[in-house]
Protein backbone atom coordinates (compact mmCIF):
# COMPACT_ATOMS: atom_id res chain seq x y z
CA UNK A 1 0.00 0.00 0.00
CA UNK A 2 2.69 2.50 1.04
CA UNK A 3 6.27 2.20 -0.02
CA UNK A 4 8.92 4.58 1.23
CA UNK A 5 12.26 4.02 -0.47
CA UNK A 6 15.56 5.51 0.66
CA UNK A 7 14.32 8.99 1.48
CA UNK A 8 16.55 11.75 2.80
CA UNK A 9 14.90 14.88 4.20
CA UNK A 10 16.58 18.16 5.14
CA UNK A 11 15.74 21.46 6.83
CA UNK A 12 17.85 23.80 4.73
CA UNK A 13 21.34 22.30 4.78
CA UNK A 14 20.69 20.17 7.87
CA UNK A 15 19.80 16.62 6.83
CA UNK A 16 17.39 15.15 9.40
CA UNK A 17 16.33 11.86 7.77
CA UNK A 18 18.88 9.51 6.26
CA UNK A 19 18.02 6.73 3.86
CA UNK A 20 14.68 5.78 5.41
CA UNK A 21 12.71 2.91 3.88
CA UNK A 22 9.44 1.38 5.00
CA UNK A 23 6.80 -0.89 3.47
CA UNK A 24 3.24 -0.88 4.80
CA UNK A 25 0.61 -3.50 4.09
CA UNK A 26 -3.06 -2.58 3.78
CA UNK A 27 -4.89 -2.64 7.13
CA UNK A 28 -1.76 -2.85 9.26
CA UNK A 29 -0.91 -0.78 12.31
CA UNK A 30 2.75 0.05 12.81
CA UNK A 31 4.43 2.24 15.38
CA UNK A 32 7.45 4.48 15.21
CA UNK A 33 9.29 5.07 18.46
CA UNK A 34 12.42 6.99 19.31
CA UNK A 35 13.83 9.82 21.36
CA UNK A 36 12.90 13.46 20.84
CA UNK A 37 14.64 14.77 17.74
CA UNK A 38 15.01 11.31 16.19
CA UNK A 39 13.06 12.45 13.10
CA UNK A 40 9.73 10.66 13.75
CA UNK A 41 7.49 13.69 13.08
CA UNK A 42 9.59 14.71 10.06
CA UNK A 43 9.11 11.24 8.66
CA UNK A 44 5.30 11.43 8.98
CA UNK A 45 5.33 14.95 7.54
CA UNK A 46 7.32 13.71 4.54
CA UNK A 47 4.65 11.12 3.77
CA UNK A 48 1.86 13.67 4.33
CA UNK A 49 3.44 16.18 1.93
CA UNK A 50 4.54 18.78 4.46
CA UNK A 51 8.23 18.04 3.85
CA UNK A 52 9.76 17.30 0.48
CA UNK A 53 12.38 14.54 0.43
CA UNK A 54 15.74 15.51 -1.05
CA UNK A 55 16.21 12.01 -2.43
CA UNK A 56 14.20 8.79 -2.54
CA UNK A 57 10.59 8.05 -3.44
CA UNK A 58 7.27 7.60 -1.67
CA UNK A 59 4.56 5.65 -3.50
CA UNK A 60 1.00 5.13 -2.29
CA UNK A 61 -1.25 2.59 -4.00
CA UNK A 62 1.18 2.58 -6.92
CA UNK A 63 1.17 6.37 -7.33
CA UNK A 64 4.31 8.43 -6.78
CA UNK A 65 3.47 11.00 -4.10
CA UNK A 66 7.02 12.23 -3.43
CA UNK A 67 6.85 15.98 -2.76
CA UNK A 68 3.13 16.16 -3.59
CA UNK A 69 1.20 19.05 -1.93
CA UNK A 70 -0.35 18.02 1.43
CA UNK A 71 -3.93 18.76 0.33
CA UNK A 72 -3.49 16.46 -2.68
CA UNK A 73 -1.97 13.73 -0.51
CA UNK A 74 -4.96 14.04 1.84
CA UNK A 75 -7.41 13.66 -1.05
CA UNK A 76 -5.65 10.45 -2.09
CA UNK A 77 -6.65 9.01 1.29
CA UNK A 78 -3.71 9.77 3.60
CA UNK A 79 -4.64 11.82 6.66
CA UNK A 80 -2.12 13.31 9.01
CA UNK A 81 -3.17 13.86 12.64
CA UNK A 82 -0.82 16.48 14.07
CA UNK A 83 0.62 16.26 17.55
CA UNK A 84 -0.30 18.90 20.19
CA UNK A 85 -4.08 18.28 19.78
CA UNK A 86 -4.44 20.97 17.10
CA UNK A 87 -8.21 21.33 16.71
CA UNK A 88 -9.75 24.49 15.22
CA UNK A 89 -10.48 25.94 18.62
CA UNK A 90 -12.64 28.87 17.44
CA UNK A 91 -15.00 26.56 15.58
CA UNK A 92 -17.47 24.17 17.21
CA UNK A 93 -16.93 20.41 17.18
CA UNK A 94 -19.65 20.16 14.52
CA UNK A 95 -17.91 22.81 12.38
CA UNK A 96 -14.58 20.99 12.75
CA UNK A 97 -16.26 17.92 11.26
CA UNK A 98 -18.06 20.00 8.63
CA UNK A 99 -14.69 21.26 7.44
CA UNK A 100 -13.33 17.73 7.22
CA UNK A 101 -16.41 16.59 5.27
CA UNK A 102 -16.34 19.46 2.75
CA UNK A 103 -13.33 18.50 0.56
CA UNK A 104 -14.39 14.83 0.37
CA UNK A 105 -18.00 15.79 -0.40
CA UNK A 106 -19.39 13.88 2.55
CA UNK A 107 -22.43 15.02 4.51
CA UNK A 108 -21.67 16.57 7.90
CA UNK A 109 -24.24 14.26 9.49
CA UNK A 110 -22.32 11.24 8.20
CA UNK A 111 -19.05 12.69 9.49
CA UNK A 112 -20.65 13.17 12.91
CA UNK A 113 -21.91 9.57 12.83
CA UNK A 114 -18.34 8.37 12.25
CA UNK A 115 -17.02 10.16 15.30
CA UNK A 116 -19.98 8.95 17.37
CA UNK A 117 -19.24 5.39 16.32
CA UNK A 118 -15.79 5.58 17.92
CA UNK A 119 -16.71 7.91 20.80
CA UNK A 120 -20.47 8.25 21.50
CA UNK A 121 -19.88 10.82 24.26
CA UNK A 122 -18.91 13.37 21.60
CA UNK A 123 -22.61 14.01 20.90
CA UNK A 124 -23.00 16.34 23.87
CA UNK A 125 -20.01 18.42 22.78
CA UNK A 126 -21.09 18.96 19.15
CA UNK A 127 -22.13 22.57 19.63
CA UNK A 128 -19.30 23.51 21.95
CA UNK A 129 -16.18 25.28 20.76
CA UNK A 130 -13.51 22.67 20.12
CA UNK A 131 -11.12 24.79 22.17
CA UNK A 132 -13.16 24.03 25.28
CA UNK A 133 -12.64 20.23 25.02
CA UNK A 134 -10.21 18.37 27.25
CA UNK A 135 -6.92 17.09 25.78
CA UNK A 136 -8.28 13.56 25.35
CA UNK A 137 -11.50 14.72 23.73
CA UNK A 138 -9.53 16.93 21.35
CA UNK A 139 -7.38 13.97 20.38
CA UNK A 140 -10.45 11.83 19.71
CA UNK A 141 -11.97 14.67 17.68
CA UNK A 142 -8.78 14.87 15.63
CA UNK A 143 -8.78 11.14 14.95
CA UNK A 144 -12.51 11.25 14.17
CA UNK A 145 -11.97 14.25 11.89
CA UNK A 146 -9.25 12.34 10.04
CA UNK A 147 -11.62 9.40 9.52
CA UNK A 148 -14.09 11.51 7.55
CA UNK A 149 -14.11 10.52 3.88
CA UNK A 150 -12.92 6.97 4.60
CA UNK A 151 -9.16 7.44 4.33
CA UNK A 152 -6.94 4.50 3.58
CA UNK A 153 -4.00 5.51 5.76
CA UNK A 154 -3.79 7.50 8.99
CA UNK A 155 -0.55 9.07 10.17
CA UNK A 156 -1.01 9.80 13.87
CA UNK A 157 1.61 11.81 15.72
CA UNK A 158 1.94 11.19 19.48
CA UNK A 159 -1.75 10.53 20.23
CA UNK A 160 -1.29 9.93 23.96
CA UNK A 161 1.29 12.63 24.65
CA UNK A 162 0.47 14.62 27.79
CA UNK A 163 -2.71 12.71 28.57
CA UNK A 164 -3.78 11.21 31.92
CA UNK A 165 -3.89 7.41 32.28
CA UNK A 166 -7.70 7.25 32.10
CA UNK A 167 -7.79 9.30 28.94
CA UNK A 168 -5.06 7.17 27.36
CA UNK A 169 -7.44 4.22 27.76
CA UNK A 170 -10.08 6.09 25.74
CA UNK A 171 -7.54 6.67 22.97
CA UNK A 172 -6.44 3.04 23.15
CA UNK A 173 -10.04 1.90 22.74
CA UNK A 174 -10.50 4.18 19.74
CA UNK A 175 -7.30 2.94 18.08
CA UNK A 176 -8.20 -0.69 18.85
CA UNK A 177 -11.62 -0.16 17.25
CA UNK A 178 -10.01 1.17 14.08
CA UNK A 179 -7.39 -1.56 13.87
CA UNK A 180 -7.71 -3.58 10.67
CA UNK A 181 -10.23 -1.16 9.16
CA UNK A 182 -7.70 1.50 8.18
CA UNK A 183 -3.91 1.37 7.90
CA UNK A 184 -2.06 3.39 10.49
CA UNK A 185 1.44 4.64 11.17
CA UNK A 186 1.58 5.97 14.71
CA UNK A 187 4.41 7.84 16.37
CA UNK A 188 4.23 6.84 20.02
CA UNK A 189 6.52 7.07 23.05
CA UNK A 190 4.20 5.17 25.40
CA UNK A 191 5.56 1.64 25.19
CA UNK A 192 2.45 0.16 26.88
CA UNK A 193 0.33 1.45 23.99
CA UNK A 194 2.88 0.16 21.49
CA UNK A 195 2.93 -3.27 23.18
CA UNK A 196 -0.84 -3.56 23.22
CA UNK A 197 -1.61 -2.56 19.64
CA UNK A 198 1.52 -2.70 17.53
CA UNK A 199 2.14 -5.25 14.81
CA UNK A 200 5.51 -3.80 13.95
CA UNK A 201 7.66 -1.18 15.62
CA UNK A 202 10.30 0.91 13.89
CA UNK A 203 12.85 2.47 16.21
CA UNK A 204 14.36 5.73 14.99
CA UNK A 205 17.54 7.38 16.17
CA UNK A 206 19.30 10.42 14.66
CA UNK A 207 17.20 10.33 11.53
CA UNK A 208 17.63 6.64 10.79
CA UNK A 209 15.60 3.49 11.39
CA UNK A 210 17.98 1.56 13.64
CA UNK A 211 15.76 -1.39 14.55
CA UNK A 212 12.59 -3.06 13.35
CA UNK A 213 10.68 -5.26 15.80
CA UNK A 214 7.94 -7.42 14.38
CA UNK A 215 7.82 -10.48 16.65
CA UNK A 216 5.14 -10.22 19.36
CA UNK A 217 7.59 -10.95 22.16
CA UNK A 218 9.89 -8.15 20.91
CA UNK A 219 7.07 -5.60 20.82
CA UNK A 220 5.66 -6.45 24.23
CA UNK A 221 9.06 -6.54 25.91
CA UNK A 222 9.31 -2.99 27.24
CA UNK A 223 12.83 -3.44 28.53
CA UNK A 224 14.07 -4.56 25.14
CA UNK A 225 12.42 -1.60 23.38
CA UNK A 226 13.69 0.83 25.98
CA UNK A 227 17.29 -0.06 25.21
CA UNK A 228 16.87 1.46 21.77
CA UNK A 229 15.31 4.66 23.05
CA UNK B 1 -18.10 68.21 20.31
CA UNK B 2 -20.97 65.98 19.17
CA UNK B 3 -20.29 67.13 15.62
CA UNK B 4 -16.63 66.10 16.08
CA UNK B 5 -17.69 62.67 17.35
CA UNK B 6 -19.99 62.27 14.34
CA UNK B 7 -17.09 63.13 12.02
CA UNK B 8 -14.88 60.74 13.93
CA UNK B 9 -17.38 57.95 13.32
CA UNK B 10 -17.28 58.71 9.59
CA UNK B 11 -13.50 58.39 9.58
CA UNK B 12 -13.87 55.22 11.63
CA UNK B 13 -16.31 53.79 9.09
CA UNK B 14 -13.94 54.39 6.20
CA UNK B 15 -10.96 53.12 8.19
CA UNK B 16 -12.88 49.93 8.94
CA UNK B 17 -13.79 49.33 5.31
CA UNK B 18 -10.16 49.82 4.24
CA UNK B 19 -8.55 48.00 7.15
CA UNK B 20 -10.62 44.84 7.33
CA UNK B 21 -9.18 43.55 4.04
CA UNK B 22 -5.68 44.31 5.25
CA UNK B 23 -6.42 42.56 8.54
CA UNK B 24 -7.68 39.43 6.80
CA UNK B 25 -4.76 39.17 4.36
CA UNK B 26 -2.31 39.93 7.14
CA UNK B 27 -4.02 37.40 9.40
CA UNK B 28 -4.34 34.57 6.89
CA UNK B 29 -1.33 34.98 4.64
CA UNK B 30 1.01 36.66 7.14
CA UNK B 31 1.87 39.12 4.38
CA UNK B 32 2.39 42.83 4.99
CA UNK B 33 0.54 44.01 1.93
CA UNK B 34 1.44 47.56 0.95
CA UNK B 35 -0.31 46.95 -2.39
CA UNK B 36 -3.54 47.50 -0.44
CA UNK B 37 -2.81 51.25 -0.64
CA UNK B 38 -2.57 51.05 -4.43
CA UNK B 39 -5.91 49.25 -4.68
CA UNK B 40 -7.47 51.94 -2.47
CA UNK B 41 -6.13 54.65 -4.79
CA UNK B 42 -7.05 52.89 -8.00
CA UNK B 43 -10.62 52.44 -6.69
CA UNK B 44 -11.00 56.22 -6.44
CA UNK B 45 -9.48 56.81 -9.90
CA UNK B 46 -11.66 54.14 -11.48
CA UNK B 47 -14.66 55.93 -10.01
CA UNK B 48 -13.55 59.14 -11.74
CA UNK B 49 -13.28 57.28 -15.04
CA UNK B 50 -16.61 55.51 -14.50
CA UNK B 51 -18.64 58.64 -13.67
CA UNK B 52 -18.92 59.97 -17.26
CA UNK B 53 -19.99 56.48 -18.43
CA UNK B 54 -22.83 56.28 -15.90
CA UNK B 55 -23.90 59.91 -16.34
CA UNK B 56 -22.39 60.99 -13.04
CA UNK B 57 -24.43 58.48 -11.03
CA UNK B 58 -22.04 58.12 -8.09
CA UNK B 59 -23.47 54.88 -6.74
CA UNK B 60 -23.43 53.12 -10.11
CA UNK B 61 -19.92 54.45 -10.67
CA UNK B 62 -18.87 53.09 -7.28
CA UNK B 63 -20.16 49.62 -8.18
CA UNK B 64 -18.30 49.71 -11.52
CA UNK B 65 -15.08 50.89 -9.87
CA UNK B 66 -15.17 48.19 -7.22
CA UNK B 67 -16.02 45.52 -9.80
CA UNK B 68 -13.11 46.66 -11.98
CA UNK B 69 -10.75 46.12 -9.06
CA UNK B 70 -11.53 42.36 -8.99
CA UNK B 71 -9.30 41.44 -11.99
CA UNK B 72 -6.63 43.92 -10.88
CA UNK B 73 -6.45 42.44 -7.39
CA UNK B 74 -6.48 38.91 -8.83
CA UNK B 75 -3.44 39.75 -10.96
CA UNK B 76 -1.63 41.21 -7.91
CA UNK B 77 -2.48 38.11 -5.86
CA UNK B 78 -1.57 35.64 -8.59
CA UNK B 79 1.72 37.19 -9.68
CA UNK B 80 3.01 38.94 -6.55
CA UNK B 81 1.32 37.82 -3.32
CA UNK B 82 1.23 34.09 -4.12
CA UNK B 83 5.00 34.10 -4.62
CA UNK B 84 5.41 35.48 -1.12
CA UNK B 85 3.62 32.76 0.89
CA UNK B 86 5.93 31.40 3.54
CA UNK B 87 8.88 33.62 2.69
CA UNK B 88 10.41 36.25 4.96
CA UNK B 89 8.18 39.22 5.78
CA UNK B 90 10.92 41.55 4.39
CA UNK B 91 10.37 40.25 0.86
CA UNK B 92 6.64 40.89 1.16
CA UNK B 93 7.24 44.48 2.27
CA UNK B 94 9.66 45.15 -0.61
CA UNK B 95 7.55 43.41 -3.28
CA UNK B 96 4.21 44.96 -2.29
CA UNK B 97 5.81 48.38 -1.82
CA UNK B 98 7.11 48.05 -5.37
CA UNK B 99 3.50 47.51 -6.48
CA UNK B 100 2.53 50.78 -4.76
CA UNK B 101 5.34 52.68 -6.47
CA UNK B 102 4.47 51.23 -9.88
CA UNK B 103 0.82 52.01 -9.14
CA UNK B 104 1.57 55.64 -8.24
CA UNK B 105 3.46 56.18 -11.50
CA UNK B 106 0.78 54.37 -13.44
CA UNK B 107 -1.98 56.59 -12.02
CA UNK B 108 0.11 59.69 -12.77
CA UNK B 109 0.58 58.48 -16.33
CA UNK B 110 -3.10 57.72 -16.90
CA UNK B 111 -4.88 60.40 -14.83
CA UNK B 112 -2.15 62.99 -14.18
CA UNK B 113 -0.53 64.09 -10.93
CA UNK B 114 -2.92 66.93 -10.04
CA UNK B 115 -5.50 66.27 -7.32
CA UNK B 116 -9.02 65.76 -8.68
CA UNK B 117 -11.86 67.04 -6.47
CA UNK B 118 -15.21 65.27 -6.26
CA UNK B 119 -18.35 66.79 -4.82
CA UNK B 120 -20.58 65.23 -2.16
CA UNK B 121 -22.79 62.84 -4.19
CA UNK B 122 -25.85 63.44 -1.99
CA UNK B 123 -25.34 67.09 -1.06
CA UNK B 124 -27.86 67.13 1.76
CA UNK B 125 -27.53 67.25 5.53
CA UNK B 126 -29.39 65.17 8.04
CA UNK B 127 -30.30 66.48 11.50
CA UNK B 128 -29.30 63.89 14.06
CA UNK B 129 -30.62 65.79 17.05
CA UNK B 130 -31.23 69.43 17.86
CA UNK B 131 -28.40 71.57 16.63
CA UNK B 132 -26.36 68.69 15.27
CA UNK B 133 -26.50 67.93 11.60
CA UNK B 134 -24.24 65.84 9.46
CA UNK B 135 -23.92 65.41 5.70
CA UNK B 136 -26.17 62.49 4.74
CA UNK B 137 -23.26 61.01 2.77
CA UNK B 138 -21.23 60.65 5.95
CA UNK B 139 -24.11 58.98 7.77
CA UNK B 140 -24.36 56.59 4.81
CA UNK B 141 -20.67 55.70 5.24
CA UNK B 142 -21.18 54.87 8.93
CA UNK B 143 -24.24 52.74 8.11
CA UNK B 144 -22.35 51.00 5.30
CA UNK B 145 -19.45 50.16 7.63
CA UNK B 146 -21.88 48.60 10.12
CA UNK B 147 -23.58 46.64 7.32
CA UNK B 148 -20.21 45.37 6.03
CA UNK B 149 -19.23 44.38 9.57
CA UNK B 150 -22.50 42.42 9.90
CA UNK B 151 -22.13 40.83 6.48
CA UNK B 152 -18.53 39.76 7.14
CA UNK B 153 -19.46 38.37 10.56
CA UNK B 154 -22.21 36.26 8.96
CA UNK B 155 -19.87 35.28 6.10
CA UNK B 156 -17.17 34.01 8.44
CA UNK B 157 -19.53 32.31 10.88
CA UNK B 158 -22.05 30.75 8.51
CA UNK B 159 -20.42 30.00 5.15
CA UNK B 160 -18.01 27.16 4.48
CA UNK B 161 -15.52 29.57 2.86
CA UNK B 162 -15.66 31.73 5.98
CA UNK B 163 -15.12 28.72 8.23
CA UNK B 164 -12.16 27.56 6.14
CA UNK B 165 -10.59 31.00 6.40
CA UNK B 166 -11.29 31.14 10.17
CA UNK B 167 -9.65 27.73 10.61
CA UNK B 168 -6.72 28.76 8.39
CA UNK B 169 -6.14 31.83 10.54
CA UNK B 170 -5.53 29.43 13.41
CA UNK B 171 -3.78 26.51 11.70
CA UNK B 172 -3.16 26.57 7.96
CA UNK B 173 -1.36 23.20 7.85
CA UNK B 174 -4.18 21.43 9.68
CA UNK B 175 -6.64 22.75 7.06
CA UNK B 176 -4.36 21.48 4.29
CA UNK B 177 -4.20 18.07 5.99
CA UNK B 178 -7.97 17.76 5.44
CA UNK B 179 -7.51 18.06 1.68
CA UNK B 180 -8.40 21.74 1.36
CA UNK B 181 -6.42 23.95 -1.02
CA UNK B 182 -5.94 26.86 1.38
CA UNK B 183 -4.31 29.13 -1.22
CA UNK B 184 -7.50 29.14 -3.29
CA UNK B 185 -9.46 30.49 -0.34
CA UNK B 186 -6.73 33.01 0.46
CA UNK B 187 -7.16 34.33 -3.09
CA UNK B 188 -10.87 34.81 -2.40
CA UNK B 189 -10.09 36.63 0.85
CA UNK B 190 -7.52 38.78 -0.94
CA UNK B 191 -9.99 39.79 -3.66
CA UNK B 192 -12.73 40.56 -1.08
CA UNK B 193 -10.24 42.62 0.95
CA UNK B 194 -9.09 44.48 -2.15
CA UNK B 195 -12.67 45.26 -3.18
CA UNK B 196 -13.28 46.70 0.26
CA UNK B 197 -10.10 48.79 0.00
CA UNK B 198 -11.30 50.09 -3.37
CA UNK B 199 -14.70 50.83 -1.82
CA UNK B 200 -12.88 52.78 0.90
CA UNK B 201 -11.10 54.82 -1.78
CA UNK B 202 -14.36 55.41 -3.61
CA UNK B 203 -16.15 56.53 -0.45
CA UNK B 204 -13.33 58.78 0.71
CA UNK B 205 -12.91 60.45 -2.68
CA UNK B 206 -15.73 63.03 -2.18
CA UNK B 207 -14.48 63.85 1.33
CA UNK B 208 -10.91 64.56 0.29
CA UNK B 209 -9.48 64.85 -3.21
CA UNK B 210 -8.21 62.06 -5.44
CA UNK B 211 -4.44 62.06 -5.96
CA UNK B 212 -1.80 59.42 -6.70
CA UNK B 213 -0.41 59.38 -3.15
CA UNK B 214 -3.73 59.14 -1.31
CA UNK B 215 -3.13 55.46 -0.51
CA UNK B 216 0.19 56.01 1.26
CA UNK B 217 -0.95 57.75 4.47
CA UNK B 218 -4.21 55.86 4.79
CA UNK B 219 -2.25 52.62 4.50
CA UNK B 220 -0.10 53.41 7.52
CA UNK B 221 -3.18 54.36 9.56
CA UNK B 222 -4.85 51.12 8.41
CA UNK B 223 -1.88 49.13 9.68
CA UNK B 224 -2.32 50.86 13.04
CA UNK B 225 -6.02 49.87 13.01
CA UNK B 226 -5.10 46.25 12.25
CA UNK B 227 -2.42 46.09 14.94
CA UNK B 228 -4.72 47.59 17.58
CA UNK B 229 -7.68 45.42 16.52
CA UNK B 230 -5.79 42.16 16.13
CA UNK B 231 -4.75 40.31 12.97
CA UNK B 232 -7.72 38.78 11.22
CA UNK B 233 -10.04 39.88 14.03
CA UNK B 234 -13.21 41.24 12.41
CA UNK B 235 -14.77 42.52 15.61
CA UNK B 236 -11.48 43.88 16.95
CA UNK B 237 -10.80 45.72 13.68
CA UNK B 238 -14.32 47.20 13.76
CA UNK B 239 -13.89 48.56 17.29
CA UNK B 240 -10.32 49.68 16.65
CA UNK B 241 -11.28 51.56 13.43
CA UNK B 242 -14.02 53.54 15.16
CA UNK B 243 -11.91 54.25 18.27
CA UNK B 244 -8.99 55.47 16.16
CA UNK B 245 -11.38 57.44 13.92
CA UNK B 246 -12.63 59.21 17.05
CA UNK B 247 -9.06 59.73 18.26
CA UNK B 248 -8.23 61.40 14.94
CA UNK B 249 -11.33 63.60 14.96
CA UNK B 250 -11.05 64.68 18.59
CA UNK B 251 -7.30 65.35 18.37
CA UNK B 252 -7.86 67.24 15.12
CA UNK B 253 -10.44 69.47 16.82
CA UNK B 254 -7.86 70.71 19.31
CA UNK B 255 -4.64 70.46 17.30
CA UNK B 256 -5.02 69.47 13.66
CA UNK B 257 -1.40 68.49 12.84
CA UNK B 258 -1.39 65.87 15.64
CA UNK B 259 -4.51 64.03 14.44
CA UNK B 260 -2.68 61.27 12.58
CA UNK B 261 0.25 61.15 14.99
CA UNK B 262 -2.13 60.39 17.85
CA UNK B 263 -3.24 57.20 16.06
CA UNK B 264 0.32 55.88 16.27
CA UNK B 265 0.62 56.96 19.90
CA UNK B 266 -2.44 54.82 20.68
CA UNK B 267 -0.93 51.96 18.65
CA UNK B 268 2.30 52.28 20.63
CA UNK B 269 0.42 52.11 23.93
CA UNK B 270 -1.51 49.03 22.74
CA UNK B 271 1.73 47.34 21.63
CA UNK B 272 3.26 47.88 25.07
CA UNK B 273 0.44 45.93 26.70
CA UNK B 274 -0.48 43.55 23.85
CA UNK B 275 2.46 42.68 21.58
CA UNK B 276 1.55 41.46 18.09
CA UNK B 277 2.27 37.82 17.31
CA UNK B 278 3.25 37.36 13.65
Amino acid sequence: MLSVKNIDVAYGHARVLHDISLELESGSMVFIAGRNGAGKTTFLKSIAGFMKPVTGTITFLGKDITGMAPEKVALLGIRYVFQDKRVFSHLTVRENLELAAYPVKEKTSKAIEKVMSIYPKMEKFLNLRAGSLSGGQRQILLIGRALVGDPKLLLIDEPTEGLAAGTINDILNVLAMMKGKVSMIIVEQNLSVVGMLGEKVYIMREGKIVQTCSAKEEITDKKQLEQYL
Amino acid sequence: MIQTIAYGLTIGGILYIISIGLSLTFGTMRIVNFAHGFVYTIGAYLLISALPIVRDNFFLGAVLAVAAVIPISYVIERFVIRKLYGVSIDYAIIATYAVVLIGVDLTKWIWGASPIPLSDPIGRDITLFSGVSLPMYRVLIIVLAVVIFGALTVFFKKTIVGKIVTASLEDKDAVKSLGINVDKYFSIVFVIGSCLAALGGVLYAPITSVHPYMGMMVLLISFAVVIVGGLGNIKGTFISAFVLGLVMAITGRYYGPAAETMVFVVMGIVLIFKPVEV
